[in-house]
């Protein structure tokens, strides 16, 4: 995908549709690597499922015979030198600690490094699309700590929905600021 | 034209014709797979460098009529087998993804 933050949209939406309650989305630059970490407590998958999930004719999807998230972003973390990690625990099987967690690695210097892009609208896209759940937002850089737990916000906001414009708004003025910092 | 009349021209050689008779309708060209398919339309021929796997998913979905692979890019024999089973056409261009193009702007 042209940006990385786009690829962080596509996977967030897996985990969504795994029936996760809480997505915790990292990304974390340090030197020339860009690591982005996906994890939820979504339905997980099963080792079956989980050898096929980067093959692109696999598919969650009932509609179509390919589901091309994850090969996408295998495809584009490998091309910067970089390497993507699918971990799953199924639910029949840890019924107490399922879920998948999805670790990409990019080489930032190398020259088809794709911008990571705007991961501010990516995920106020996200909240705004599903307000019922929740998602921890990290972004560490050498110069800024970003953070944004729905949790929290849920609790100050006692009951107000998260997709009422004046809180999205808020959302994302409360992350802007802090790349500022 | 069709899909195997290309693959007779100059330059061109058949990697995988499972529908020959697929007449090609337009031309699009990307190599940002995401992009590609989102804009790629039903019965393009689509010239592109990328020879990931990835790629024959890229073609079923948008239903090209064939992947015209360009500037000399090989294949791995996984992917060609894969594109057999898939009913995928594929054709190799020696030329340029430009040549490739321009000599396919003359049959349009």
């Amino acid at each position: 995908m042209k940006e990385i933050s786009l690829n962080i949209l596509d996977i967030a939406e897996n985990s969504v549709k795994a029936g996760a309650t809480l997505t915790e989305i990292s990304v974390l630059e340090e030197n020339d690597t860009i690591t982005l970490v996906i994890k939820d407590n979504g339905s997980g998958m099963t080792d079956e499922v989980l050898k096929t999930v980067t093959n692109p004719f696999y598919t969650t999807r009932t509609t179509r015979k390919v589901g091309m998230g994850l090969p996408l972003l295998k495809l584009e973390a490998e091309m910067t030198e970089g390497s993507l990690t699918v971990e799953s625990k199924h639910i029949s099987e840890y019924p107490n600690n399922h879920g998948t967690v999805v670790t990409a690695v990019f080489y930032k210097n190398h020259i088809d490094c794709t911008p990571l892009g705007d991961v501010v609208s990516t995920m106020t896209t996200l909240i705004q699309g599903h307000p019922d759940i929740d998602f921890l937002f990290v972004h560490k850089t050498e110069s800024v700590e970003v953070c944004l737990d729905t949790r929290e916000i849920r609790e100050v906001l006692e009951g107000v929905p998260l997709d009422t414009y004046e809180v999205i708004k808020w959302i994302k003025e409360f992350l802007n600021e802090q790349y500022i910092n | 034209m069709t899909v195997e009349s290309l693959a007779k021209l100059d330059g061109m050689t058949p990697l995988v014709l499972c529908e020959p008779e697929r007449e090609i309708d337009g031309v699009y060209i990307g190599d940002l797979l995401s992009w590609v398919m989102g804009n790629a339309s039903s019965g393009d021929a689509w010239i592109t460098i990328m020879s990931n796997i990835n790629i024959l998913a890229v073609a079923s979905l948008s239903d090209v009529s064939t992947i015209v692979l360009a500037e000399g890019v090989a294949l791995e024999e996984a992917v060609i087998a894969t594109a057999k089973e898939k009913g995928i056409n594929i054709i190799s261009s020696e030329l340029s993804t430009f040549e490739t193009a321009v000599l396919l702007s003359h049959f349009l």
